[in-house]
């Protein structure tokens, strides 16, 4: 008996060292990353996803010259490409604004035309908005889309260059298609962030995000 | 991180002259080819897998009977790998992968030979990202093959082998994101190239 015990054993050891695979998690506790828009015709709400197709990365992002604006924009994307295991979402800084995809400009935002526009980051060192131009339809989303980074403290206060990090980090977020602001605090998409990176469920957001039909198709000028 | 590239080249240099005439060393090229490194699910199923990849071999083997031989054997191989979900694939980047074995070698019917043994295989990605965000995972491995060798000179025999082997992967991203075991990943290769040594 001890001796068919022990080859029992033996075989099973063998057995689940050769025939188990690896087990993926299961990708719960997300926030919701769409956005809502008033349906033409009425009545009713349009939810609005969106992500950059493989064929249209790396992403073209043209970044003011400025406050280091394009050294925390290049980190921002080094952050959010990192979130991603399969190169979903890959960004890379460009030198002509004409071709850019995504522009970054420091200031407050302008007037808003029919774009629309998510207000985040209302700390008192810096502030940040994205601007989407869509269509009526709810179909198209034009081309670039429009970052605005705006220092509200001199340089050298206490907090600015962190609240930009953060802030740039929550913008470009927007960016690559988290339309939405999360309702937890310790999420770097909250509105007003407080962390200086990405959570783990704000991982799990831009991965569903990516693996998630689009309702907007980009079109260039 | 050069040491791996290292190892084949110490075994050449060591087997004619430190290890003596009792010893065989040879050296091959060929390609690998790798089963599922990941499977994972968003929205769909995703499987990451590595290319067909060009690899070298080199390693020695001492005779510790009339029949039987004790050896090492190092290989090198970088290729690409790529995920891919509904059809569509994604570039990942460049694996290398070296891996050494520990084993013996013996007759099987004239100029073949088995073989069989145990080691470990270190993954080195060309980035640290994606699954390699925290780099690659040095596994244990298992494996073994057939040699088949004929005389072309001398002292120089014509040597073509095949390999299995057989290691468990996963990454320290991996587990960080909740992967939970690890994916059984088989080898297969074929390779070419000259042996010198006892007959």
């Amino acid at each position: 008996m001890m001796a068919i015990s022990r080859r029992l054993t033996f075989g099973a050891a063998v057995t689940a060292l050769a025939c188990g695979d690896i087990a993926a998690p299961v990708r719960g506790d997300l926030y919701e990353w769409r956005l809502e828009a008033p349906s033409i015709p009425g009545p009713g709400l349009d939810t609005l996803s969106f992500h950059w197709d493989r064929n249209d990365l790396p992403v073209r992002v043209w970044v003011e010259d400025t406050d280091d604006l394009p050294g925390h924009v290049a980190r921002a994307l080094d952050v959010w490409e990192s979130v991603f295991l399969y190169r979903e979402f890959e960004g890379t800084l460009v030198s002509d604004s004409t071709t850019a995809d995504v522009i970054v400009l420091r200031g407050a935002a302008g007037p808003k035309l029919r774009m629309k526009r998510l207000h985040s980051a209302l700390a008192p060192e810096c502030a940040g908005a994205t601007d989407l131009d869509i269509d009526v339809a709810n179909t198209e989303l034009r081309l670039p889309i429009r970052v605005f980074i705006d220092p509200r403290s001199l340089p050298d206060d206490p907090g600015i260059e962190s609240c930009l990090a953060l802030t740039t980090i929550h913008e470009m977020g927007h960016a690559l298609g988290i339309f939405a602001h999360s309702p937890d605090p310790e999420d770097i998409m909250f509105a007003d962030p407080e962390v200086e990176l990405p959570s783990a469920r704000d991982r799990r957001t831009a991965e569903a995000v990516y693996h998630t039909p689009p309702t907007l198709q980009v079109v260039r000028p | 991180m050069l040491r791996p590239y290292l190892i084949p080249a110490l075994l050449l240099a060591a087997g004619p002259g430190a290890l003596g005439a009792q010893t065989d060393y040879y050296a091959r090229v060929g390609v690998v080819g790798a089963s599922t490194l990941v499977r994972d699910v968003l929205g769909t199923e995703i499987s990451v897998r590595q290319s067909i990849a060009p690899m070298v071999t080199a390693g020695a083997a001492m005779a510790i009977s009339p029949e039987y031989r004790a050896g090492i054997e190092a290989t090198l191989a970088s290729g690409g790998f790529d995920a891919e979900q509904n059809g569509g694939e994604t570039a990942l980047g460049t694996i290398r992968t070296a891996s050494v074995l520990l084993g013996l070698d013996g007759p099987i019917w004239r100029s073949v030979r088995w073989r069989a043994g145990l080691g470990g295989i270190l993954y080195w990605p060309s980035e640290d990202r994606g699954i390699f965000l925290q780099g690659g995972p040095v596994r244990f491995l298992a494996g073994g093959g057939a040699d088949w060798r004929r005389p072309v000179m001398s002292s120089w025999d014509l040597m073509v082998s095949a390999r299995y082997d057989f290691h468990r992967f996963t990454t320290d991203e991996l587990e960080r994101r909740g992967f939970s075991q690890a994916q059984g990943v088989s080898r297969v290769s074929l390779s070419v190239g000259l042996a010198r040594g006892t007959r």
